[in-house]
Order: C-alpha cells, then structure tokens, then sequence
C-alpha cells in the first residue's frame, strides 16, 4: 500500500437503509483505508454526494420507495456526478433485476449506463474491500 | 303349353296322342320304348312324362324311377291297362303324378296335363320361394355374425374388464380386460356360475342382482386377483332388460393401478420439490445470519485492535440482533412444522391488538406511517381464545402492513394502516389489518402463502405469513386477503371464541402472561 494518511483518504459514500450492514460497510472502508460517509436512504446519500464528492459510492439499490435505484439514476444524469463510480448492492440477481426495475431506462425514457460493480447481497467485507479498490482504480 | 314326352312301345297309339297333343298346342317327342324315352328325355328334359306302364325291356315304373331320377322338374304320368291297380299304385308310390286308364282319352288326358300343368307351376313357386328365402335368411345371417363380431370385438377391445352374467345366472362375457385384472382366463370362468368370481366382488354383483337397485354408480373397490395381489378398481355395474324382462347383469371393472401409481409418482415429486424448497429457503436463511455473524466478528475484530469502544458495541449489537434474528426464524420455522393445539383461555383481545400496536408504533413512526386502531363497540371484554395465535397474527400483519407501506415508491401518500377489531361473545372475533401501501399483483398474492417467498430480500424469511395462516387455521379460523397493485392490501382474519367455562381459570391472567412470553 502507499502512504496511509487521514487527507489522503479517498472518500467511499455508503448507502444502506440497514444500519447493521452500514456499520459493517463503515468498518470495511476504515479497515482498508479510506474514509467513510454514510446515509440511511437516497435522498439523504444524494444530498452527501453533491456535498462531500466522495470518491466512490456503495449503493444498496433495493431501498424503500425505490430510493436506492432513484438516486442512481439521479447520479447518472448528473453532469457532475456522473463520473463517481458506484458499486450496487442488491439482494437480487443481476440480470432479472436490471431487467425488471426499469432501472437503465427509468421512466422518462432517458438511458443511464449499467453499474460499474453489481454485487449480490449478502457481500462479505473481502468482496467489498476488492470492489472499491477496483474501482477507484479504474477512476 | 307343356313340353311333353310321349312313351309307348305300340306305334299307332303314340302317333295318335302325339297328333292329339300337338293338335291342343303342345311340344310332343316320341320315344318307342324306354331305353329310348331316357335318351330323348336327357337330350330335351321335358316338363311332362307320359308313359305306357308295360313295355318290353325298360318298363314304365322304371322309366319313372330313372326320370325321377334324373330331375325333380318333371311330372310322370303313367298310362295303364285296364285292371293294373297294383302297378299303379306302386306307381304312385316311386312318385308318378298321375295315372289315365288305356284306352286313352282326351277328355282324361287333359285333365291329367291340367293337373300336372299345376303341380309344375306350385313347385316352381315354391322354387322361387324357397330360394328367395334362402337368400334372405343368408344375408340376415351375415348381417348377424357382423353385428355379433362387432359386439364382441367391441367387448374384448375394451379396457375397462367386462363380465356378463346371464338369466340363469352363469357367466356369459369376461373381457380380456377382465383376466388381466382378476387373473383368471376365460375359459374357465365363461359358462359357470359367479362362485367363480372373486368373493367381493360376487357379493357386490349379489346384491345387485337381487335388489331393486339396478344402476350401480361407480365405486372404489379392492379385488384381489387369483395372484393376492389388491388391485384398486372403479365398479359400476347394470341389470340388463329386454323390456320387462331380465336377462342379466353386467359389471364394469376399471383398473386404478397405474392411475394410482402416477398419482403416488406425484405426491413424491411434489414431496421432494417440497424438501428441495425449504432446504433452498434455509440455505438462504441461513446464509443471512452466518453474513450476520461474520460482519460482526470483523467490526469486533476491527474494533479490538483500535481499542475502539464505540465500534466494540456496534459489532457486538450487530451479533446480538443477529442471534434475535436466528431465534425468531427458528420459532417460525418450529410453528410451522409442528402441529400446535391452541390454549383456549380467557383474555382480552383489544388488550392484545393494542399491545402489537404500541410495540409496532416506533417503526411505524419512524417510517413515516400512521397506526391506528379501531374496536367496534358493544363486544365483551373477555373471550376465550388463543392470546398467542392472536398475538403473533396480529404482530405479523401489522408488520407487513408497515412493510407494505415502505415499499411503496409513491412518496405523495400519506401512508396509514388500520387494525380493526370486532368481537362477538361466544361465536369469533375478527381482526381486518388494512394498510394504504404498495399493494400486490396477481402473481405475488398467489404465491402468497408458499414457503420461503419473500418480497423483502434478505429481510424477510417467507415463513410469516405462512405461520399465521398456519395458526389461524389451527384454532378453527380463516384468513382472507384483498388487493390491489399500488393501491394497499386488506388481511381479514377470523378466529372462534370459546363459550367460557367459569370453573376453569377463573380469576387468572394466563393470557397477559403467554402474551409477555411471545
């Protein structure tokens, strides 16, 4: 690893409407590293995502009033945004699910790029740590 | 008029009939003795013999007995002398038509032909008659073997086993249907009585034979066949009239032995599908709290070597609700798979519902979501039920009220759960548990109450309502659901109530204390 140090943190926004998963998440970034925010639903993680500019977002998708897969598409069409990669947490497959939330083409009919990780719940702390460090290396 | 041969060994009077005859219009050939009458009548077969009974060589009976013979389509008539009664009724006897006494007259003559003219033409009738008949009783026979074969072929094609018992009681029919299922062959059973046949089912054809009862409905028995092996079949069976008259019995046998066994083939299919779900569901369950549990060691872990206080109790409540969590699958899933006898015991049920309700209120809170009881006046405050099943049923619908609210994505609602309560002394309380949330399509409320199907992910074990159902049904009740896509969801659930038995529990509180323990 490189030089470790509190500014040169890369910052991971977590999204879990489960506190016990986002305390789990929380620890998983401290222990590897990087500094993490954390909201209970998207409206909240979409408010912290134009304030702190957090370096990578996990995103659990399947959250309540579909909040996770709004502030996805949020993200997306986001000028600013839209460049942070997201790591989506779900507790469904893949493929149906991208297939049957409308999640790409929304309603309004506007296209949003696939997810750059999708992982399936339950998602142990190594699988986590991998998919946030590849993606801020891909970034 | 007649083909006629005339015989006589005196040449004047041969030529004297023939003119006589030929005069009155007929065909006449001559012959002057028998041997040549023979001859002349293989080459002209004439309709009508006349001949001299005394002649030298061939006689007259003999030139009969020849012609006779020779065909059945001609009438000797014999011409004798005077005084011959013995030869002409020996004559007679070898079958001559007729006689005339010589000196031949005309008079005799024609009437001889007359009568022999009609003889002719009654036979010929009687031909004509006899063939036609003959014709039709054949053509009426094959029509019959048609008939017959058809009828047999149609009984012996059939699968189902056929026997037949006629008037006098033996055994007329027996398919090969019937030697399959009772394993005997025809040959011997056809033509004896039914103490042949397998005792029940001589009994049931007994019955119905001598009862008035002639139309059995089909019914399931069990036969044992001549190998001891019990085989299921279908019986119905009939009397058979011809109008009044009886004539018999017949008995359908329809083997059930390879529909049984396809329908045991489906019930292990279905047995195993069954297992292969539930270990899937537990598998998932239990996957769930293993992630549980290792989350929480690695905070713990994390936690330990920062000397983290805070993070220390984090994880530690984490594989506490963990453990919770673990214990209330295992409760459900211990409800489910064992039967459980309600305890009847004297309670208050809007004590119960509205306990849920207080314990539900923060989460509903919380999620933004009112909760709001409603009893319907004039019940009694005490019943006899259950506390137990009425307090987790209460507690699982509310919840997925709340949960159902949750999920819904329209964020302009106000969201609101009812719980309804009526109570009715000595006969039910109803419970309507109605919320305004997401609701659910055909698919999802038809897999309702299937095991281990959860709308909620990883939240949701898919035993809650499966377990309510379960309970609700164990104390005599019924559970019914309305509901529409983005709309909201209504459960009714209805359970009887006990009349109370004074002597027994009076002035306990068991309900308060089961319901602490739930």
């Amino acid at each position: 690893m490189n030089i470790k140090g509190r500014t040169m943190a890369k910052k991971v926004l977590l999204v879990d409407d489960d506190p016990d998963i986002l305390v789990l998440n929380q620890t998983v970034v401290e222990e590897n590293g990087f500094e993490p925010v954390t909201a209970e639903n998207g409206e909240q993680g979409l408010a912290l995502a134009r304030s702190e500019k957090p370096d990578a977002i996990v995103l659990d998708i399947l959250m309540p009033r579909q909040s996770g897969i709004k502030m996805y598409r949020a993200l997306k069409l986001d000028d600013g945004l839209k460049d942070i990669p997201v790591v989506v947490l779900s507790g469904i497959a893949r493929k149906s699910f991208l297939k049957s939330q409308d999640i790409l083409s929304g309603n309004d009919g506007r296209q949003v790029p696939e997810p750059d990780i999708y992982l399936e719940k339950p998602v142990s702390p190594a699988m986590l740590a991998d998919a946030i460090r590849k993606v801020l290396a891909g970034k | 008029m007649h083909h006629i041969l005339l015989i006589d060994d005196e040449p004047d009077i041969l030529r004297v009939l023939a003119m006589s005859l030929r005069v009155d219009g007929h065909t006449v050939h001559t012959a002057a003795s028998g041997e040549e009458g023979i001859e002349l009548f293989l080459k002209h077969r004439p309709e009508i013999v006349i001949t001299d009974i005394r002649m030298p060589g061939m006689d007259g009976i003999e030139v009969l007995k020849r012609v006779r013979s020779l065909s059945d389509r001609v009438e000797v008539i014999i011409v004798t002398g005077h005084g011959d009664v013995d030869v002409a009724i020996e004559a007679l006897k070898y079958g001559a038509s007729d006689f005339i006494n010589k000196p031949v007259r005309d008079e005799a003559l024609s009437v001889a032909l007359k009568r022999a003219g009609e003889k002719l033409a009654v036979q010929q009738q009687i031909r004509d008659y006899t063939h036609n008949l003959e014709e039709k009783v054949e053509e009426a026979t094959r029509a019959l073997r048609r008939q017959t074969v058809f009828l047999q072929e149609l009984i012996n094609s059939s699968w189902d086993g056929i026997v037949g018992i006629d008037a006098d009681g033996a055994i007329a029919v027996y398919n090969p249907a019937a030697e399959r299922i009772f394993g005997k062959s025809a040959r011997q059973v056809l033509g004896t009585t039914i103490d042949t046949l397998e005792s029940g089912v001589r009994t049931i054809i007994e019955q119905a034979a001598h009862s008035n009862v002639c139309h059995l409905e089909s019914q399931e028995l069990t036969v044992i066949a001549e190998t001891g092996e019990r085989i299921p079949v279908d019986f119905s069976g009939s009397c058979l009239f011809d109008g009044e008259v009886s004539i018999g019995f017949v008995g359908f046998f329809h083997d059930l032995r390879e529909i049984r066994r396809l329908q045991q083939e489906l019930v292990e299919k279905e047995r195993l599908a069954t297992i292969g779900q539930t270990v899937a569901g537990l598998a998932h369950c239990i996957k769930n709290i293993l992630h549980g549990l290792e989350g929480g060691s690695y905070i713990l872990d994390a936690a330990i070597k920062r000397k983290d206080y805070e993070k220390l109790t984090n994880g530690w409540r984490l594989i506490q609700r963990t453990v919770h969590r673990t214990a209330d699958l295992l409760k459900d899933l211990l409800t489910y798979s064992k039967k459980r006898e309600p305890e009847f015991k004297p309670c208050d049920p809007i004590g119960i519902v509205k306990e849920v309700c207080d314990l539900l209120l923060p989460i509903a809170e919380k999620s933004r979501v009112t909760l709001d009881i409603r009893v319907e006046e004039g019940g009694p405050k005490t019943v006899m039920l259950d506390p137990q099943t009425l307090y987790r049923v209460t507690m699982n619908l509310v919840s997925n009220a709340i949960d159902a609210c949750l999920f819904d994505e329209n964020r302009l609602k106000s969201f609101r759960v009812m719980v309804r309560l009526a109570v009715r002394e000595g006969e039910r309380i109803d419970l309507w548990v109605t919320d305004n949330g997401c609701g659910m399509d055909e698919e999802t409320a038809s897999k309702l109450f299937v095991s281990f199907f959860s709308t909620k992910g990883a939240q949701g074990t898919g035993l809650g309502l499966l377990v309510t159902r379960k309970l609700v049904e164990e104390h005599g009740g019924g559970i019914e659901v309305t509901s529409r896509l983005n709309e909201g969801t209504t459960f009714h659930v209805w359970l009887p109530v006990r009349d109370h038995q004074p002597d027994e529990h009076q002035g306990e509180n068991h309900g308060k204390e089961s319901v602490v323990g739930g």
